[in-house]
């Protein structure tokens, strides 16, 4: 028999139900549909169950007291398996179908989840030639953590080589990464972690509500005030004075902002006062305008720098190079 | 549906086709097949199936339902008639396309998509001050709006563009088509009329732009260059967009590096032909070069977290860009350099540094 056939059955029959059932009252019910050893029939039921699970099905669980005590039965909470109505007007509709038209993820699947998720809002996806799109990326523990958010569960993934257990507070997609911001068990203190670094699945730990969500939290602030990254919002105290040459001026004027140019030459060139406290960070950015910058100052941050090329030099000469 | 869907994933889609059916009644069997990504074949069987389950004792059908001259006719609805909530996979995906789409140029909250969004949020179970749990954070800039309405109105514009494979700026006329988001920057699609090609421009390297009131036809060709595998050709930056079209490019020649766990970004933010992890954490990775003066640039910003293993031709390229560059730092003495940092703003170890 089709697999989808028994699995039908089990759903309408866990969904009719109006009490609790038990394995054995299951197996009565669906007939010749399990096997008869016991010990088959749990197998197979297991397998079920967790496919249920796996589309969504929210198979409820308790353990029976009274002439049946310390067994599990099983139904369905109909509140909780059906989509609310989402009574969407006939623009809103429209506007929903272009939007997920216009955002595709980075697998470029041509049935994503977002696609069959529209079909049960009763939408279709529309492919319209739209002058502006994004391209999201995908990772397979991103739904887990969203839902893990959500219903404010503990989550433990590995994570530098170091298992971790993490109060997820919010997912934040930035520079084309996705983010994970929430309390670290371990640490005790809010941490930030790159999800397609995490090594391995995420595990959702029970119970829902396992901790509060702090009040007003926002994963864009939180973010920028872990001063790792060297970029262009950088609140460090500390900067460095760098003279961008004319060629590169435009653009680097307008990546870091107006408001960082303390000089402007008459042959063009720019100088500039960038954060530097990350200073690996800003090695590499600076390094990266080639010959088109110069740090220009405090001393120590210039020899950083100076160093950074007499490294590579170095090891050339100790190999024998040029 | 080119892979043989599993039992789940059929399930799946069974109990999105059932309510989706009762609610119209009467389909044509086509549409069914065009709505479900699906063989008319695979319809009726699934369909089939649909009506054969039931409830104990099985006598009772849980959905009367029939194909018919071509039509799929839904009689009295009984059990599914409700689609199955949004399971996580599917709750994620329409939340970050939505939050996504709501930074893209032209979109505001109190729009129908602002409203649609909301709903849809509610019925994932976010509460309304918990729009803060997933952030899409896409950066668009004034000049991505720019680029985006003169795409619409088929525009040329003239710019200035670094490229950034040549390290060189030069002056373009392109007729933009398509701007997007992709791996954290801003591109453009655009008809480049210098080449005559399509090609991929990265927006935060428009030096400056100019509208020409030269006005071109609708696009030929709208499923060109729409972000990740368009197929676009030349050494643009083209090469930081479409990872598929350019590892393809075999014409381009190779290099092989060795990463320390510093300069993985590497391996990031480019296309690779291969990766290989070293018991130390070291990844050795091929990947292709676009010119010589792009890898230069790739090894000073990774510095000594980078080494080149092949060719040998390349072996020293870093150490050579580094001795260039060193001209500009030459090693003062402490005080002067001291002096040099003081009131006068550091010009004198500057100018002893310039050699032009």
């Amino acid at each position: 028999m089709d697999r989808v056939e028994r699995l039908t059955n089990l759903l309408a029959l866990l969904l009719e139900t109006t009490q609790p059932m038990t394995l054995v009252e299951i197996a009565g019910e669906m007939g010749d549909q399990y096997p008869p050893t016991l010990a088959n029939l749990r197998a197979n039921f297991e397998r079920d169950k967790a496919a249920l699970r796996e589309i969504g099905v929210p198979i409820e669980t308790t353990v029976l007291i009274g002439d049946h005590a310390g067994m599990s039965a099983y139904w369905i909470d109909r509140q909780r398996y059906e989509l609310s109505d989402l009574d969407l007007d006939p623009a809103e509709t429209r506007a929903l179908q272009m939007a997920f038209a216009a955002v595709r993820s980075s697998s470029g699947a041509a049935i994503t989840a977002g696609e069959e998720a529209l079909w049960k809002l009763g939408t279709e996806r529309v492919d319209a030639g739209l002058a502006v799109t994004a391209v999201v990326p995908e990772l397979p523990s991103l739904p887990t953590l969203r839902d893990a958010i959500a219903r404010r569960a503990t989550v433990a993934f590995r994570y530098h080589d170091r298992d971790r257990l993490v109060d997820p507070f919010g997912l934040l997609l930035r520079d084309g990464f996705w983010y994970v911001l929430g309390r670290d068990h371990g640490h005790d203190e809010q941490r930030t972690y790159r999800v397609d670094r995490v090594q391995g699945s995420v595990a959702v730990r029970e119970p829902d509500g396992a901790f509060e969500r702090p009040a007003g939290f926002d994963p864009r602030t939180a973010f920028s005030s872990e001063a790792k990254h060297f970029g262009v919002v950088g609140e460090d105290a500390r900067t460095a004075r760098v003279r961008v040459s004319a060629e590169r001026a435009v653009i680097v004027e307008r990546g870091v902002g107006v408001d960082r140019v303390v000089h402007r030459a008459s042959d063009g060139s720019i100088d500039i006062d960038v954060p530097c406290a990350n200073i690996g960070a800003f090695g590499s950015w600076v390094l990266g305008l080639m010959d088109h910058a110069e740090v220009l100052g405090p001393p120590d941050v210039r020899d950083a720098v100076r160093a950074r090329l007499q490294a590579l030099v170095d090891r050339a000469d100790r190999a024998g190079g040029p | 549906m080119s892979a043989r869907p599993n039992a789940e994933s059929r399930l799946s889609r069974l109990l999105v086709m059932l309510p989706w059916l009762m609610e119209r009644g009467e389909v044509p069997l086509d549409e069914v097949a065009r709505t479900f990504s699906m063989s008319r074949a695979a319809v009726v069987k699934e369909l089939e199936l649909a009506s054969m389950c039931g409830l104990p004792p099985f006598v009772d059908e849980l959905i009367d339902v029939f194909v018919d001259d071509e039509m799929v006719v839904v009689g009295v609805p009984r059990l599914f008639t409700k689609p199955l909530r949004l399971n996580a996979p599917e709750g994620f995906a329409l939340l970050t396309a939505g939050r996504a789409a709501m930074q893209l140029p032209g979109a505001d909250a109190d729009s129908p998509l602002g409203r649609g969004l909301a709903k849809l949020a509610a019925a994932l179970g976010e509460s309304a001050d918990d729009d803060s749990t997933l952030v899409v954070d896409l950066a668009p800039t004034a000049m991505v709006d720019e680029f985006v309405e003169a795409a619409g109105r088929r525009e040329r514009l003239s710019m200035r563009y670094w490229t950034a494979t040549r390290d060189e700026v030069s002056e373009r006329e392109v007729t933009p088509r398509r701007v997007f988001h992709e791996r954290g920057d801003w591109f453009v699609s655009a008809d480049d009329h210098r080449s005559g090609e399509r090609r991929t421009f990265r927006l935060d390297r428009v030096e400056t732009f100019a509208r020409t009131a030269t006005f071109d036809p609708p696009d030929s060709d709208p499923g060109a260059g729409s972000g990740a595998g368009t197929s676009t050709s030349g050494a643009d930056e083209a090469a930081a967009v479409s990872s598929v079209s350019w590892s393809a490019d075999g014409s381009l020649p190779r290099v092989t590096v060795r990463l320390q766990p510093g300069a993985r970004w590497v391996v990031e933010q480019y296309p690779v032909d291969a990766v290989m992890e070293g018991a130390d954490g070291s990844l050795d990775a091929t990947l292709a070069v676009s010119s010589e003066r792009w890898l230069q640039r790739l090894l000073l910003r990774a510095g000594t977290d980078a080494e080149v293993l092949a060719p040998p031709e390349w072996v020293n390229l870093g150490a050579v860009a580094a001795r260039r560059l060193l001209n500009r730092y030459p090693e003062v003495p402490r005080a002067a350099n001291r002096e040099a940092a003081g009131a006068d703003g550091g010009s004198t170890a500057r100018r002893a540094g310039r050699r032009r």
